[in-house]
This record gives C-alpha cells, sequence and structure tokens, in this order.
C-alpha cells in the first residue's frame, strides 16, 4: 500500500517562516539583522508598491486567516471603502486566543513579535490606516509586557509613527489589553471591547470593513496571518501559494496538545497529514496507547474519531470532508481512555462560563446543555437526553449575533454522533425510547 | 416605486426602513421583545427571525434574473435574520410566521429558551396582562417545558431606586431600560452586569436610579422585570380603563393614558406623540396624580355652608348683579381649559369688565429643555391666545383701591400664589371654581364651586409650542351630564371590558362640575346666554371667532392634538 | 466546575457597600494619571481606556471595590455605570478582595484530559481550601479557570494574572507554594517549542532565567 504523503510536500525539511532558526528574533536588533523590517521599507520607498499592489499581492498568496473561519485576508483587505480622507481607518489585529485547545499565538508573540508588528504595519499601508491596535488577552500579561518594550523600540526606531521612512506614511499601532472573556476573540466583540464597551458581539450587516471600532471602517485578522504577511511581500505571493494545500497555502502552526508523547507548538506547510502530525511530529500517542479522538482546530470544530482521520490532511477542504475544520488548528489528541462523556460535559461548562449572555438561545441554551451532559455524565441522565441535546444544538445554531452558540453546539451535536454508545452506556434507560420525535407532550 | 413582498402580499416603500418597523407600521404582527423605535436595535433576543431572500441580480444588465415563469430568482438569507435589523430592498421577499415553518419553529424555540430561567410567576406579577413575553407565548411558545433543572436564582425585589423595582429573575435580559438610560435619558445609570446568564440591569454600588425619567423603564420592559414602586399590587391591568389624555402638570402638554379602577386614577402611563413627547413621561408627571383622587372639594358652598349647585349659582349671579359696572373682577386661569377660559372672558365682556387675567405659576430651575418646563401650568399659552395676560400685580392694586366689589377665580389659588393676601380678600365678595379643599383661597370664598379636574372634563390646552390638545373626561363625577357621558364613553378605549372598570357606578364619585357648565348655569342667571351643546361646539365658536384659533377643531385635534400654525391659527 | 449549575445562584452585589479604600488613599498619582491619559489618547474616544485604567486601578489597589471603579470611571471620563458594566463582564478584574497569591487552575479542555483535575484537586488539599476560596491568613486564593492557551504544557496554572507555570507536577506545585510563601515570585517561564531543541539545540531565547519544554503530563487519564 502506498503510504500516504499529504499535501505539505517534503515537510521533513521545511524551512520555518514564522518562527525560523534564529536566536532571540524577538528582539528588535535581531529581527533587525535577519531582514527584518525589510518587507515595509520595501513597500514604502519602491514606488510599485502602492497599497493595491500590496494587496494584491496578499491576495495572490492565497493566505486565508489563521483564526479559525479561513476567510481570504486579501480578498478581506479589499472590502475596505474607497478613502475618505474626513474618515479614519483601523485594524485590529486578534491576539485574544482563547478557543481551548489553541496556544500558538501566544508563541509567535514571544518569538517573533515584531513580524506581528511588521505585518501590522505593512496592512496599514496597504489600507491606508490611522493606526492599529494589537488586542491580547489579558492572561498574556508577561508577553504584553515585553511587547511592550519592544513596541516602544520600534517607535523610536521609526518605523511606526510619523512620515515613516521618510515615506510620508504615517500609522499608529497600539497594544490593548484584554481582562478575560472568549468572547473577545468574536471580532465585533472585540471591538465592543476596544471601545471600552461590554464586549457584545454586533449585529452584521454592517460589516467591520463598513463600520467598524468607533463607527470606522475597520479590518480585523488574527495574529498568525499578519505575521505572515511580511516574508509574502519579501519573497512573493506565488511563492508563500506554493507552500501546503493549494486551496489553503502557506505555513502554519499546528498546536499540538494532548496525549502525545511531544505536545508543542509546530511551524510546517497547512496540508500536513493528521496521522503524521500525531506520530511522526508529535512521537505517537503517549505509553503506546491508542488513538481515540481527535478535536482538530479548538474546542469548537467537531471531534473525529480515530477512524476518521485516514488520509486527512490539515487544510479546510479535507477537514470539511472528514466532517470537521481547519480552526485554529490547535489540535487535541485524545486515548483510548478518555471518556468522551467527560470530556463534551467540560466543553459545555465552558461556553455555558463563556456566553457573553447577549442573544436568547445561547445565554439560555449553553447552560441547558451543560446541565444535560453533567447529568449523562452523573449517570443520571436517559436516552432520550441524548435526542433533546440534539434537538437544542439545533435550536441554538446560527440563530444568534455571533457563532458562539453554533462554537458551543457543534461540539455536543458532533460528540454524541460520533461517540453515542458511550453516552448510551452512562444512561439510563427511558419510559421514551431514543429517536421518538420529541414534543412537548412527550417531553 | 420599490417593494417588497411579505408573507405573499406585496407593499410599497420609499427610502430605507427596516423591516420589523416597517411591518409594525403596516399592521403586520411579528414578534419582539428588544427592539424599541426610539432606541438602537441591538438583535439580542431573537424574537424576530424571518425568512429573507433578495433578487439574484444579473451582473451585467443590472436586472433581477427571471425564472422560467418569467419571475425573479429568489435566493435566501441561508440563516434566518432578525427583522429588526434588517434593511428593506427592492424586491425583497420575506417569511414570518405566518408563511414559513422554520420561522414559526424559531420563535418557538426562542419563546422556550426565554421561559426556562423565567420564574412564570404570572400571578403575582404587574405586568400579567400586557406583558409581551406572556402574550407571545400564548401565541407562539410552546406547549410545555422540557426543561428539567433549577432555574437561576436572581436578585429580586430590589428598588433601583425611588420608583422602580427590579425583580432580576424574570428579566429577559433585552438591555431596553439600559439603552433608555444610555441613549434617550443620557442619565447612564443603569448596566447590564455580569455575564452570561448571570446577566441582569443594575446601578452600580451607591448610585440609586433617580433618573428623573426613570419610570419610563417600566414601560419598555417586555416582561414584569421592572415594576413601579407606587403602582404595583394596586390593579391588574384588566381592572381598569385607559383614557388617552394630557398630563398637566408642565406647560408641553405630554401625552399620557389615565388607568382608572372605581373612579380612581391608578396610575399615568405615556402615550405615543412624537410631535410632543415621543414615548415617554416624566417621573414627576406620572406621580401627580393622587390630587384628583384626594382632598376633593365636595358640593358647592355658600357662605361656608354646603349648598346645592342651583342655590350656588344663585349666589353668585345675584353677587355680580350687585356689584358696580366693571367692578367685578375676573381671574382666568392657565390650570383650566380654553373653553372655560373663552367662557369667562365672554361673561367679564358681558359685564363690562376688563379682560380676564392669569397667574402665571412658574418654578425656575425645574426644566428640563425635554418634557419638564419651569412653567408649571398646561394652558398658558392658550390664556394669551384668548388675549388674556399674566397678572403683575394688578388686581391686587385695584382691590387696594376699593376698586372690586367680586373677584371671581376660575381654578386658581390666587392667596397660595401669593398674588393676593387673605387680608386683601377681606373686603371682597370672592366666587371660586377650586379642585382641592387644599385651596388658601377657599376660607376667603362666598361661594364655592368644586370644579372637575382633568380627568374628568372636556376640553382644550395649548401647550408651550402651540400644540393643541383635547382632553378628556377618565373618570366619572357625580351627576354627570348627557354630554360627559357620551364623552366618556367615547374616549375610554375599554381595552379589557373590565367590571372593575366602575365609572358607571357610584364609588368614589366627586361632586362637582367643569367650567363648562357651571359659568353658563351662572352667565344664564345674568341674562348671558351661553347655549352650547357641549365643549366641542364652544372650541368650533373660538375657531371661527379667536384668529389666534382658526381651524382649532376638535376634529382638527384628533387623539395627537395640532400645531395651531399648521391649521391656520394667528401666531 | 459545576458549580453554577449545581447551585444558580446569582448574588446581588452590596447596593451601598461601606467603602474598603480608605478615601485618603483613594486616588491616583499624578504619574498614574499621566499614564491613564495616555491610555485615553491611544483611542478615538476616552472609553477605549477604560481597560487598561482597571488594570491600573487593580494593580494599585489589589482588586476593584466600586470606589475604585467610581474612580477609575471618573479620571477617564466615562460614565460608572458604564466602567462597572465593563468590570464584571470580566473575569480577571477582582471585584471583591482576594488572597495575596491567585492561583488561578486551568482545567478546560487540553488541561482536563492532562490531569488538570488532579492539580486542582491536589492543591485544594494542600491548602485546605476549595477553590472560590481565599486561605485563612489571606496568601491564597484558588479559582478554577477557563483555556489559558497553554494546551501544550497542560496542565498548567497562572499566578495573580501574572506569570504561568508550566507542566504542573505535585513536585512543582508544592516547589511554587513554597516559593510563594517565602515572597518569591515565580520566574517567567519560557516554553521551548520542540522544533527548536532539535534545531537550535534548546530555548531560542538568552534573557530569560527559567525555560520549560512542551511535555507529556505524567498524569493518569482522570478527566474530572
Amino acid at each position: 500500500m502506498e503510504p500516504k504523503t499529504g499535501k505539505a510536500g517534503d515537510w521533513r525539511n521545511y524551512e520555518r517562516v514564522l518562527l525560523p532558526k534564529v536566536k532571540d528574533l524577538h528582539l528588535l536588533e535581531v529581527y533587525e539583522a535577519n531582514g527584518g523590517y525589510k518587507a515595509l521599507r520595501e513597500i514604502l520607498t519602491n514606488d510599485k508598491w502602492d497599497p493595491t499592489a500590496v494587496t494584491n499581492e496578499v491576495k495572490k498568496s492565497g493566505l486565508k486567516g489563521r483564526g479559525g473561519a479561513g476567510f481570504p485576508t486579501g480578498l478581506k483587505w479589499s472590502f475596505m471603502p474607497p478613502i475618505n480622507p474626513d474618515i479614519p481607518r483601523y485594524l485590529c489585529c486578534n491576539g485574544d486566543e482563547s478557543e481551548p485547545g489553541t496556544f500558538k499565538d501566544r508563541q509567535l508573540l514571544e518569538y517573533n513579535p515584531h513580524a506581528v508588528f511588521e505585518g501590522m504595519l505593512i496592512a496599514s499601508y496597504a489600507m491606508s490606516l490611522a493606526g492599529s491596535y494589537l488586542y491580547i488577552r489579558g492572561e498574556y500579561a508577561d508577553w504584553i509586557t515585553h511587547m511592550e518594550g519592544e513596541l516602544k523600540k520600534a517607535y523610536a526606531k521609526g518605523y511606526i509613527g510619523k512620515d515613516i521612512m521618510g515615506s510620508g506614511f504615517s500609522t499608529e499601532l497600539y497594544i490593548h489589553k484584554g481582562a478575560g472573556a472568549y468572547i473577545c476573540g468574536e471580532e465585533s466583540s472585540l471591538m465592543n471591547s476596544l471601545e471600552g464597551k461590554r464586549a457584545y458581539p454586533r449585529v452584521k450587516p454592517p460589516f467591520p470593513a463598513q463600520k467598524g471600532i468607533w463607527g470606522y471602517p475597520t479590518t480585523i485578522n488574527n495574529v498568525e496571518t499578519l505575521a505572515a504577511v511580511p516574508e509574502i511581500i519579501n519573497r512573493g505571493g506565488e511563492w508563500f501559494a506554493g507552500i501546503g494545500a493549494p486551496t489553503h497555502a502557506g505555513p502554519v502552526l499546528y498546536g499540538i496538545s494532548g496525549h502525545v508523547n511531544r505536545p508543542g507548538v509546530y511551524e510546517y506547510p497547512t496540508g500536513m497529514l493528521i496521522s503524521d502530525l500525531i506520530y511522526e511530529v508529535a512521537g505517537g500517542i503517549r505509553g503506546g496507547k491508542k488513538l481515540k479522538a481527535l478535536v482538530p482546530g479548538g474546542s469548537s470544530t467537531p471531534v473525529l474519531r480515530a477512524d476518521m482521520i485516514d488520509g486527512v490532511t490539515m487544510d479546510a477542504d479535507s477537514l470539511r470532508e472528514a466532517g470537521s475544520m481547519m480552526g485554529t488548528s490547535g489540535m487535541l489528541v485524545m486515548d483510548e481512555d478518555t471518556d468522551m462523556v467527560s470530556f463534551l460535559r467540560r466543553i459545555t461548562h465552558f461556553y455555558h462560563h463563556e456566553s457573553c449572555g447577549q442573544c436568547t438561545p445561547c445565554r439560555e441554551g449553553t447552560g441547558w446543555l451543560e446541565n444535560i451532559v453533567t447529568r449523562i455524565d452523573e449517570g443520571e441522565g436517559n436516552l432520550r437526553d441524548l435526542d433533546l441535546l440534539i434537538d437544542l444544538c439545533s435550536e441554538m445554531e446560527g440563530r444568534t449575533v455571533c457563532a458562539l452558540a453554533d462554537a458551543a453546539a457543534w461540539p455536543v451535536r458532533y460528540t454524541i454522533d460520533r461517540f453515542r454508545d458511550e453516552f448510551e452506556a452512562k444512561c439510563k434507560a427511558s419510559l421514551v425510547p431514543s429517536g421518538v420525535e420529541l414534543t412537548e407532550a412527550t417531553a | 416605486m420599490a417593494t417588497v413582498t411579505i408573507d405573499g402580499q406585496t407593499f410599497e416603500f420609499e427610502g430605507r426602513p427596516r423591516l420589523l418597523q416597517f411591518c409594525l407600521e403596516n399592521g403586520i404582527e411579528v414578534p419582539h421583545f428588544c427592539y424599541h423605535p426610539a432606541m438602537s436595535a441591538p438583535a439580542n433576543c431573537r424574537q424576530c427571525l424571518v425568512e429573507v431572500g433578495t433578487p439574484e441580480m444579473d451582473r451585467e444588465t443590472r436586472k433581477p434574473r427571471l425564472d422560467d415563469d418569467g419571475n425573479p430568482i429568489i435566493r435566501y438569507f441561508p440563516k434566518l435574520q432578525t427583522s429588526c435589523t434588517m434593511e428593506i430592498t427592492d424586491g425583497m421577499v420575506v417569511k414570518s410566521h405566518r408563511s414559513s415553518e422554520t420561522v414559526e419553529r424559531a420563535q418557538k424555540d426562542t419563546l422556550e429558551m426565554l421561559l426556562i430561567n423565567h420564574p412564570l410567576d404570572c400571578p403575582i406579577c404587574d405586568q400579567a396582562g400586557h406583558c409581551p413575553l406572556q402574550i407571545q407565548a400564548y401565541k407562539y411558545g410552546p406547549e410545555g417545558s422540557r426543561f428539567e433543572f433549577e432555574k437561576v436564582n436572581k436578585p429580586k425585589q430590589i428598588p433601583l431606586g425611588p420608583e422602580v423595582m427590579l425583580d432580576g429573575e424574570r428579566c429577559i435580559n433585552c438591555t431596553r431600560c439600559v439603552r433608555f438610560t444610555n441613549e434617550i435619558s443620557k442619565s447612564h445609570q443603569l448596566t447590564i452586569i455580569e455575564r452570561g446568564v448571570r446577566n441582569y440591569p443594575m446601578t452600580p454600588p451607591g448610585i440609586t436610579f433617580d433618573d428623573p425619567y426613570s419610570m419610563n423603564v417600566i414601560d419598555i420592559c417586555p416582561v414584569g422585570a421592572l415594576t413601579s414602586r407606587d403602582s404595583r399590587f394596586k390593579a391588574r391591568i384588566w381592572e381598569m380603563s385607559k383614557t388617552p389624555s394630557i398630563t398637566t402638570g408642565g406647560a408641553n402638554g405630554n401625552n399620557c393614558y389615565y388607568w382608572v379602577k372605581d373612579n380612581q386614577i391608578m396610575k399615568v402611563t405615556p402615550r405615543d406623540n412624537p410631535e410632543v413627547n415621543e414615548y415617554w413621561l416624566p417621573d414627576a408627571e406620572r406621580l401627580d396624580y393622587k390630587r384628583f383622587n384626594e382632598d376633593r372639594l365636595q358640593g358647592p358652598a355658600v357662605g361656608g355652608v354646603a349648598s346645592s349647585w342651583e342655590a350656588a349659582y344663585d349666589a353668585a349671579a345675584s353677587l355680580m348683579k350687585e356689584a358696580g359696572k366693571g367692578r367685578v373682577a375676573f381671574l382666568g386661569s392657565a390650570y383650566a381649559t380654553v373653553e372655560d377660559n373663552y367662557l369667562l372672558t365672554r361673561l367679564a365682556d358681558a359685564l363690562g369688565s376688563s379682560t380676564p387675567t392669569f397667574i402665571p405659576h412658574v418654578e425656575n430651575g425645574r426644566g428640563d429643555d425635554w418634557l419638564m418646563t419651569d412653567d408649571r401650568t398646561p394652558n398658558r399659552d392658550g390664556c394669551e391666545r384668548l388675549g388674556m395676560s399674566p397678572e403683575t400685580g394688578a388686581l391686587a392694586t385695584r382691590i387696594e383701591n376699593g376698586e372690586v366689589d367680586v373677584l371671581y377665580v376660575l381654578e386658581d389659588d390666587p392667596v397660595a400664589a401669593g398674588i393676593l393676601t387673605a387680608e386683601q380678600l377681606a373686603g371682597v365678595k370672592v366666587i371660586l371654581h377650586a379642585y382641592n379643599t387644599t385651596n388658601e383661597t377657599l376660607p376667603a370664598a362666598t361661594v364655592s364651586l368644586p370644579a372637575a379636574t382633568v380627568v374628568e372634563t372636556v376640553g382644550t390646552f395649548v401647550n408651550q409650542k402651540g400644540h393643541a390638545q383635547r382632553v378628556r373626561p377618565a373618570k366619572s363625577i357625580k351627576g354627570m351630564n348627557r354630554t360627559l357621558m357620551m364623552e366618556v364613553g367615547k374616549s375610554r378605549a375599554d381595552l379589557h371590558g373590565t367590571p372593575f372598570d366602575r365609572w358607571h357606578n357610584e364609588s368614589n364619585l366627586v361632586d362637582c362640575q367643569p367650567g363648562w357648565v357651571s359659568l353658563p348655569a351662572v352667565a344664564k342667571r345674568l341674562g348671558q346666554g351661553m347655549d352650547y351643546r357641549g365643549p366641542k361646539y364652544i372650541m368650533r365658536e373660538i375657531a371661527e371667532s379667536v384668529s389666534a384659533f382658526s381651524g382649532a377643531t376638535y376634529d382638527a385635534m384628533g387623539d395627537q392634538g395640532v400645531r395651531l400654525e399648521d391649521v391656520g391659527a394667528a401666531v | 466546575m459545576a458549580d453554577f449549575i449545581k447551585n444558580p445562584v446569582v448574588e446581588l452585589p452590596e447596593r451601598n457597600p461601606a467603602p474598603a479604600v480608605p478615601a485618603s488613599e483613594l486616588h491616583f498619582t499624578e504619574a498614574e494619571k499621566a499614564r491613564i491619559a495616555e491610555y485615553v489618547k491611544s483611542y478615538p474616544t476616552a472609553d477605549g481606556a477604560i481597560m487598561r485604567a482597571l488594570w491600573l486601578a487593580q494593580e494599585k489597589f489589589s482588586f476593584l471595590p466600586p470606589e475604585v471603579i467610581k474612580l477609575t470611571a471618573e479620571e477617564v471620563g466615562i460614565p460608572y455605570a458604564q466602567a462597572y458594566g465593563v468590570a464584571t463582564f470580566y473575569t480577571q478584574y477582582y471585584k471583591k478582595k482576594m488572597g495575596t497569591h491567585v492561583l488561578d487552575v486551568c482545567t478546560c479542555f487540553s488541561c482536563q484530559v492532562c490531569g488538570g483535575y488532579d492539580m486542582l484537586h491536589y492543591l485544594e488539599n494542600k491548602l485546605g481550601i476549595h477553590k472560590g476560596e481565599t486561605t485563612e491568613d489571606g496568601q491564597f486564593t484558588i479559582q478554577e479557570v477557563e483555556c489559558l492557551g497553554a494546551c501544550g504544557s497542560a496542565p498548567m496554572l497562572q499566578v495573580t494574572n501574572g506569570p504561568y507555570v508550566h507542566n504542573l507536577t505535585t513536585d512543582k506545585v508544592d516547589a511554587l507554594i513554597d516559593a510563594l510563601r517565602e515572597g518569591k515570585s515565580w520566574p517567567f517561564e519560557s516554553v521551548t517549542l520542540p522544533q527548536d531543541e532539535d534545531e537550535m539545540g534548546g530555548n531560542r531565547r538568552t534573557d530569560v532565567s527559567a525555560t520549560e519544554t512542551y511535555q507529556t503530563p505524567p498524569v493518569s487519564e482522570t478527566i474530572r
């Protein structure tokens, strides 16, 4: 049998781009010595790079957002309305990394902060922005402190501020510190948080490009997305598009956690075989145990059973076919001893705790889900609870302002769907058999 | 013209209306909780979800693509949309719960979710009977609950401020109250606190919700989470009748409803009028109703002794007959209607007296450039339009100079107002129309005629901006004449048809008369015919004879009143 | 974790509490005011600065009693109610007095399946308190928290909104408590990327004193 190869090519000899092999790259002087801020200088000083050309290069690269939704970055930039000198425009760089299972942005912010700054500055030029905000979750206090030091250095060097490198282009860059709320990772909620309001997501439309922070045109990109931008300028969009999965190109940070021998953040091309990531990269399942389940991209992405990952690669298309999503590429690996009911119980608790409480289905539904899953986990549930859970998922999905309700419902729907025997084993028999349509009368 | 199709029915529209507002304006019911036309739309209740489709456009021709039958191909949004935030565009197709099972299901689901943590204490809730949650759950909700866990316990019976009581468990987090204090009253005293299912509205510690407009949050609360400390547990909504009228504590003529049970005013709530007060009413004007129920002057008196109405009219007439020509002074009232003041000016004219003056009642600093005014009277503008001028002290001088034998006072209190002293009045015969026993001029009155208040009469007030508005009788008085009876019947939209709405019974009836009954009765005895079939005809005569009221008929005023200059009245 | 659904009670914050900070201390220094002014300048309107200003206030006063939230709102120039709504929305702002050291133990997702609950319960037994409680000497508060974004080095905890402590074991928890009791602060731990170990012979940072590698936790599969 042919070994499956995935779409990542010769990944064993892959040279890292986002976290290259450079000691102390997090310091400005080291970053500069290794080609840092070259891309910014290039676009600001070379006439061939007007803002549209920069956006086009990013479009050409095929870069897709690394925050979870996977929206094409260049396209997003082009949604900004025509420039009106009276109306400032902004960028928010989303470093609120809070999706359980996701820990890559923290490492990027620690080890290559200037790539994030430079990416933000290039984006600022491409979209002619008055300023940009780097929103970092409050828990990353130590990293924020460090980054603020580096930001000061970058200001002092004239990479940010008025008339950057004599180009006439001016823009500001601020770091905003969160204070503990998963919902702030949702882009419109992040904007409300920045504006000093309770972080409730906003109704779309209007989209951020039309009315974003303080009502001004705004673009929101993930930390890892923007960190990829400088090298796209340096080496060209085509180079980037040639890395990894053709429809989901580029380098990506895989955060592998759970029951593997070598967890951690790894940089490889997109399109890696999941089996390679588990067994080759992360050293296999600990204690020689068998793989039971895998969550490929953060807690909201549907869990895959071990028998579902054969030949599946880490890119949007392949994961969609397999019945899940790329998400944040934060992978949780679970071995054969994992109790999937307890696992789901903890996830439902998470979403219950993190629901902002604005929309009815999410505010009320997340708690109801946790109640039922807890009851099942404690051996007090019955089979028709499973049907009710699925029904509640349908009551929540697509019915709220933001996607938190969906993110809360999917793990329930798919964990039950894919591990139903485990749930049934914990349930008591019910007078009403499972599968009978639930109405208020039978409930 | 651009069109939108809602449940198969096509409507024309202009501009870019929001779908929910458009539906409401066209009489199409769409269940909702958080949306309020005067405030931003957060779309958080998720109750107004509908299916929305737009025509698929041909990129080149920029015209809708057509199917084989020549109908535009409609592309539906993959998710249900909140109609409160959806802007209508040309060719849009909308399916509400009436034509879409998906929408029907979604609305039912949302109600199921809303009710899982709602206490369902409707039997002891003041909102019951006019509660949007109760009504919509009844119409669109599930038949039972599948929720088998303990409901979230939240703070209950928390006085947020002097007027508003919070029940956190009933709250459905629509945020209307918070938006009201942020966007409308701008007191910024409320916020949602906590997060998720723990959310509820609250003042921050140390802050009392003493916003002078605080009670508006009670009206806009779509559940019983915010209730009035003044009126809670006093009357079920279906035990009261409500009458559209205006408040009279200021010069803005804020539109209101008077709620009546057993001939007592139970509460006052705002009535929408975009020209006057939009949806709002200041707390002070809501609480200014006890004077209609309490300390009422019962029955006329002559020389401090109770008399019949006939005897009182006779006494008043003979006092004026006995006075020398021009020696009867008339004091009109900015508390009284245009009609009554008009009759007074006619009487003064007939007796050869000078035009009545009126007492201004001004409380500097009370006004807020919104719905509250420094002027505490509802009809100063109306008085001035009748040619009356504010009393400046000339009356006191005339009395001091012995030029006055009889003082005729319409519905005011010159002693309390400091216009005249009891000593000054000692040598003058006083005929006084008064509302309350607290009237300080009453001891000086030779003839006292208890007057009907704004909630017992028919008439017109003109606000500070020249907006003429009708008042209607909300409760009955003793000896109702036919006109009043008819007006009561007409004006009270007896919403609930309640046996408790005892306007026709005898309890709590005040023995008083409207000016348009008592003034003609006195005038007739002086040989002055004032035969009107009712206030409507008095106003018709005013509209024809006083240029400042041209066109101001009851029909023109309708329910919302009319800006006098808009109907051709002289400014 | 199931505390709330087992006892779903939302307490009313005291409406008129006695101030926790004496009036004589309830003010910002000129330097603090300048920092807040700097934050305000970073946003188109002052509102944006409230989160940073609340952080500053919390560092200064150790927690955010209502009078501090009010002071901060006034300094920033936004309504007190807005600031209070914001403060209660976020979990990292302490609305009540906490222990000197707040131990935020992550039990979410990866930490759950890597023994986060073992660590939480070990810590609870060690300190003789339950999560959500503070030791009698006021030294330690334990909290169970949601994902802190360090899933590869699970189980882990955070100390008082500051340093992360990765790859927890009972020994490491002991060492942590000892250090904190002795008044030492826990150093910033830089976690080495596996690829850096292979290609660069270890951690890439030369400016940190403590490093950790990503590790598979040697704990049972208990996930409760």
